[in-house]
């Protein structure tokens, strides 16, 4: 044990967490007579000057990680460092989106909470031990509990923490119950031993234990990811959430949790280098191994997979078809994000150890995080300006604010994955991905439904389009809006735009790690 | 012919120069980005930034060129590339760049100086429009997208960029979009190019298929580098022709599209319909040269496998459009009255004779007249411009007459383009490159029909181009009112491209082959016993004997009386079927109305009939079908998961306190469907991995 080391692995989180404290010491210390304004601005800008220290920390990581007898516990480089970043990027940009926002007299506290939940999805990026993943989960679920209850004086925000937080303390509950199995099963807590221990466990096919185990694990995660059927929190969080806190839910604790499954499904492949089925068994061509060919149980390669299928096929489905019903925009967007999980899920399903899974759904998540800030800010601007969330809010948006229209345009149809947007090379990446890992009938039939809901969903985007574009304006009093949210929202809107005109730029630097 | 074979090294290491080149078509592209942010009273501030961008894109690719110039003063052929990757996906990437070569730096040169003469032109032009600042934002950006087409060193990216100008083609002819004709010949124009884009793109893509790149130069690895085409000449297509000869036709066939070239010329000269600073700019200099440009930039793959003193399919092709081009275009010139389409004829003729000279003569040959025209054509056109101006918007050559005195500048250097179009000797540039094409003509040893073609040609050029000056400004004034000189910002350019009329045939002569030398990449020496030789004094001769044939012939019928509007043409007079065929314009658009749009008309019908009737009726079940779903997917979540335990505890309680219960009952709910799908998830796989 080097705590050297592992003082400097987590420097990144170090970074955060003293922000957090330092934001906290100036709200209550220095700012308390100041105007609410201020110490919202405040607390904003040292918030993402946390960000940018931890980002700073994560660029200068040199080792592989931080190991113990070993094994890896906190990995470095690669997967981890890119989803560490965006952690960081898309919590420094809802942290910009706050800056004039007034459902809380608390920034600081608001603030401080939002950095340590960041620094919790830091921890679950970098994990390669159960045990350290589930603190890294808790950590991020908590603080995320805290930040929906953040609008005190909206019942709707007390309902949906509440919710939320049984839905989450129940999910972790399967999960540690799957963790404790899989413990069971292989003797290990560290990811790469789990794994491996599965395929030994027994040597008459898959144990039923085993399934279980994966099962709850899944239940766990796909509570995080928000994927069908374990998704029946998310649009009631989604509405009642203070907007700021829905925009990090949806998108910074997204990136931390497929990060996860990125590294889980990794695993589960990396130290192969082949395998083939032959009588119940797996022939497998262990890369560390002395012994060149081990016959094991048919385990993780078959139900993983399998189950990922399964949540990723309800996922699409439910996402789109319900969100093609809703009245009230949050909740459409809590839909479509369980419809963009099913997508994802796909990818992790049809999944290849050569990084190009791993980087498309990086990209996918990443791109899809950032749209769904600016989503939200827009949200958040209308909201504030007629008090509701509703469709008919968003009626002759255009004529009341033409710049704020134009955001919301490009950001819903890059969710709709319209060319030449962010959104559609991030689709074609995954497809494409899927389709260059899975041969046969069932991963083009999947990717058929994927394209086939996709467009479904341009059905709803369009809901809202509408409104905001054609339909007749009831109220037509220009909106204001705060200049640096503008300033946040027109950068988000053009950074969609040159992504998607320039897909190599993103692809290149996500290889780059 | 091929280019640096005999010739110098090529220098391709990327210098500073290059590296900035992007900046010359980036440059009015903004420009025309905020001028249609602008309002439109913004009328100076429109043209000053218009004219602004182009004059600094016009320096850097004088720069350009100097830097070409001094490689090859130096002794090495400049050919320097940037190039970047666009997108990536699988192992295949897309690359996009730029390229600096004798070739894109002459193009860069022309295009930026001919366009700055029209901008300013086009102030005096345009000055009473009430959308002068939406004309200007349109010439910026077509400005910027053909600067775009000159430099682009990939195929994809000098599609895009051919896409852009073709749309500005399309916003520029349908300027005046209120005239019901302009919105036609704009919808027409966009259409009628679209068909040769279709095949252009189709070669595009079977390019990339065959070699998995779309960059024209990458340092041998480019698609027209020897290793590609050695690949393009072994893969087969079809008919035993090989891929090489099919991309290239197909590529050949957006260029006919841009160009003009039989059987894709019919938008040209409805495309007059625009503002005339248009015509002379997009429909004369630029864009219609772009597909000339095009052929001249594939040329290796055009020629790819070519044997010795022989020609291939490709170019053979590219040479019977262009001739015949050439004549069928000029023999409609002969028969129209309007002053504007006299030289869209005139100019689709002229086309004809490039892609001749590109598929006889090479690149330098083609390139040549490409450069001399765009003077001259520019200058017909903006001279063409300031006698509509002088004469109150009339384009009917009968109505006008001895416009000579009331307009003398316009007078003077209209004759000096006309001189050169017709291919006057010795002094004008016209026949330098016209000679240039003749000579490569005469030499072809697969056919000598081209070259009867294009002689034939030329003494119907100089025909109709000695009747509608004679028509326009000799004789008496047929028309109403006083017609009087355009203005100095209008005859000042005028001037300009007059003088370059004539001085460009000094860099193109058998004794100074200067531009040929500085396209292929070798020496120029200076040898005047070439005008002494034989073969040079022949040529020289029939030359001579054809352009005064031509002139004489039109001054005899034209130029010594002076016609009444409502007389029949004397031509006419001598053979009224021929002639009534000729102004009907030969008939292909009718042609073209009862069987190409005719067939569409029909298909569009029974399209539109199985869209009603058959497709409808699926998606209309479908919309139902996904409706019911929809609206049952969220009975089941609000009103099932939801509500449904709501009801139960409204009727189990009453009074306060309710509130509570509900909502802790639906989490009991959430929980419950939690634990159900576990469950279920389980079960079927362990049910579906039992042994």
């Amino acid at each position: 044990m080097n705590y050297g080391e592992l003082f400097r692995v987590t420097l990144p989180e170090t970074a955060l967490d003293l922000a957090a404290l330092l934001v906290l010491l100036v709200d209550l210390a220095f700012l308390r007579k100041a105007a609410l304004q201020v110490r919202v601005a405040m607390a904003a800008v040292l918030g993402v000057v946390g960000c940018l220290a931890a980002m700073w920390a994560v660029g200068m990581q040199t080792s592989a990680g931080f190991s113990v007898d070993g094994l890896l516990v906190l990995a470095n480089g690669g997967v981890s460092a890119v989803a560490q970043m965006g952690v960081l990027i898309l919590t420094a940009v809802t942290l910009l989106l706050l800056i004039d926002s007034s459902f809380t007299k608390h920034p600081g506290e608001f603030v401080a909470v939002t950095l340590m939940a960041a620094s919790g999805g830091l921890v679950i990026s970098a994990a390669r031990d159960l045990l350290v993943i589930f603190i890294g989960l808790e950590l991020l679920s908590i603080g995320l509990y805290i930040l929906t209850a953040f609008g005190k004086t909206s019942a709707k925000s007390a309902e949906a923490a509440l919710k939320y937080y049984l839905f989450g303390g129940m999910s972790a509950a399967f999960l540690l119950f799957g963790f404790s199995y899989l413990y069971g099963l292989s003797g290990s807590t560290n990811l790469s031993r789990v794994v491996l221990g599965t395929y030994m466990a027994s040597a008459h096919g898959a144990t039923p234990l085993l399934m279980l185990a994966l099962v709850l694990v899944v239940a766990g995660l796909g509570f995080k990811v928000a994927a069908a059927p374990f998704h029946l929190w998310a649009p009631d969080t989604y509405e009642g959430a203070p907007a700021p806190a829905a925009a990090f839910i949806a998108s910074v604790s997204k990136v931390a949790s497929f990060a996860l499954l990125i590294t889980i499904s990794h695993t589960a492949l990396h130290f192969m280098e082949s395998f083939h089925f032959k009588g119940g068994y797996v022939t497998v061509r262990v890369l560390s191994a002395g012994d060149p060919e081990l016959h094991m149980t048919p385990g993780f390669i078959t139900a993983w997979p399998l189950i990922l299928i399964l949540i990723s096929v309800a996922s699409m489905i439910v996402g789109n078809l319900a969100a093609l019903a809703q009245t009230s925009v949050r909740r459409l967007l809590a839909y479509s994000a369980i419809a963009h999980a099913g997508y994802i899920l796909l990818g992790l399903a049809f999944f290849s150890w050569e990084p190009r899974s791993a980087q498309a759904i990086l990209y996918y998540i990443l791109t899809y995080g950032l749209t769904t800030i600016g989503a939200f800010g827009v949200i958040g601007v209308v909201e504030r300006a007629t008090g509701s969330d509703k469709l008919d809010a968003f009626l002759g948006l255009h004529k009341r604010s033409p710049l704020l229209a134009a955001v919301l345009l490009i950001l819903f149809l890059s969710l709709a994955g319209i060319p030449p947007l962010v959104g559609f090379w991030a689709k074609f990446n995954l497809f494409a991905a899927v389709l260059s890992v899975g041969g046969g009938f069932w991963p083009f039939a999947l990717v058929a439904l994927a394209v086939a809901m996709s467009a479904v969903s341009l059905y709803y985007y369009l809901q809202v389009l509408k409104r905001a574009y054609v339909m007749p304006a009831v109220d037509e009093t220009p909106i204001r809006v705060h200049p640096v949210t503008m300033l946040v929202l027109v950068a988000i809107a053009a950074a969609v735009v040159l992504a998607g005109c320039f897909p190599a730029v993103l692809q290149n630097w996500i290889a780059s790690f | 012919m091929m280019q640096g074979t005999n010739g110098f090294a090529f220098q391709t290491a990327a210098s500073g120069i290059t590296q900035i080149l992007w900046l010359i078509p980036a440059i009015p592209m903004v420009a025309a980005g905020v001028i249609a942010l602008l309002k439109q009273p913004r009328r100076k501030l429109a043209a000053t930034l218009a004219i602004g961008s182009l004059a600094f894109s016009l320096l850097i690719a004088l720069a350009a060129f100097g830097h070409v110039l001094s490689g090859w003063t130096s002794g090495h052929a400049v050919r320097e590339t940037a190039n970047f990757t666009w997108l990536q996906f699988g192992t295949s990437t897309v690359d996009l760049g730029w390229v600096l070569d004798p070739l894109s730096a002459l193009m860069l040169v022309m295009v930026t100086f001919v366009g700055l003469l029209i901008f300013i032109y086009s102030t005096g032009y345009m000055a009473h429009d009430e959308n002068f600042t939406r004309f200007f934002c349109f010439l910026s950006l077509f400005a910027g997208a053909m600067l775009g087409v000159v430099i682009a060193n990939s195929l994809l990216l000098l599609f895009m960029c051919w896409e852009l100008v073709g749309l500005t083609s399309y916003l520029l002819i349908g300027f005046w979009y209120q005239r019901p004709s302009a919105a036609a010949a704009a919808k027409k124009a966009f259409l009628t190019t679209r068909v040769g884009d279709i095949f252009f793109l189709l070669g595009i893509v079977w390019l990339f298929a065959q070699t998995g790149t779309l960059l024209f130069y990458n340092g041998g690895a480019g698609g027209i580098e020897q290793t590609a085409l050695n690949g393009l000449l072994a893969a087969p297509a079809a008919l035993g022709l090989s891929a090489a000869t099919v991309i290239g036709l197909l590529i050949f066939a957006g260029a006919a599209g841009k160009s003009g070239q039989l059987p894709l010329h019919v938008w040209l000269p409805d495309a007059m319909e625009g503002p005339t600073p248009v015509s002379a700019l997009i429909h004369a200099a630029t864009m219609v040269a772009a597909g000339v440009y095009l052929v001249a930039r594939v040329y290796p793959l055009m020629q790819a496998g070519m044997p010795a003193g022989g020609t291939t399919t490709a170019l053979t092709v590219v040479t019977w459009v262009g001739a015949a081009t050439a004549v069928f275009a000029a023999l409609i010139a002969v028969a129209q009255n309007d002053i504007k389409r006299i030289l869209a004829y005139s100019t689709v003729s002229q086309l004809g004779y490039m892609m001749a000279g590109l598929g006889l003569g090479g690149v330098a040959v083609g390139m040549f007249h490409l450069i001399t025209h765009a003077f001259f054509k520019a200058l017909l056109f903006m001279g063409a411009g300031s006698v509509i101006h002088g004469v109150h918007e009339e384009q009917d050559v009968r109505k006008m007459g001895g416009l000579r005195k009331a307009m003398p500048l316009t007078f003077a250097t209209y004759a000096i383009g006309m001189l050169a179009l017709s291919g006057f000797p010795i002094i004008f540039s016209g026949f330098w490159s016209k000679d240039g094409i003749l000579e490569a003509a005469k030499d072809a040893h697969f056919s000598k029909g081209p070259f009867w073609l294009l002689v034939f040609g030329a003494v119907l050029t100089a025909l109709y181009m000695t009747r509608q000056v004679s028509y326009v400004f000799f004789g008496k004034w047929r028309g109403h009112g006083h017609a009087h000189e355009s203005p100095k910002v209008m005859t000042t350019p005028l001037a300009i491209l007059a003088f370059f009329a004539i001085a460009l045939g000094v860099i193109g002569t058998p004794a100074w082959p200067w531009f040929r030398s500085f396209l292929e990449g070798h020496a120029a020496a200076v040898e005047f016993g070439k005008f002494g030789e034989s073969e040079f004094l022949v040529l020289l001769l029939t030359s001579t004997v054809i352009v005064l044939f031509g002139i004489g012939f039109g001054w005899l019928l034209y130029g010594s009386k002076s016609p009444v509007p409502e007389e029949r043409d004397v031509l006419e007079k001598a053979a009224p079927p021929v002639w009534a065929a000729l102004r009907d314009r030969l008939y292909v658009d009718e042609f073209y109305g009862v069987t190409f749009i005719a067939f569409y008309k029909w298909w569009a019908k029974v399209a539109d009939w199985l869209d009603r009737r058959v497709w409808g009726g699926i998606v209309v079940l479908v919309i139902w079908a996904f409706s019911r779903l929809a609206h049952f997917d969220r009975f089941f979540d609000n009103e099932w998961v939801n509500g449904g335990f709501d009801k139960g505890c409204e009727e189990l309680s009453s009074g306060g306190g309710l509130l509570a219960r509900v909502q802790s009952g639906r989490t009991q709910t959430y929980l419950r469907l939690l634990a159900v799908a576990v469950v279920v998830l389980a079960v079927i796989l362990i049910w579906s991995s039992r042994p």
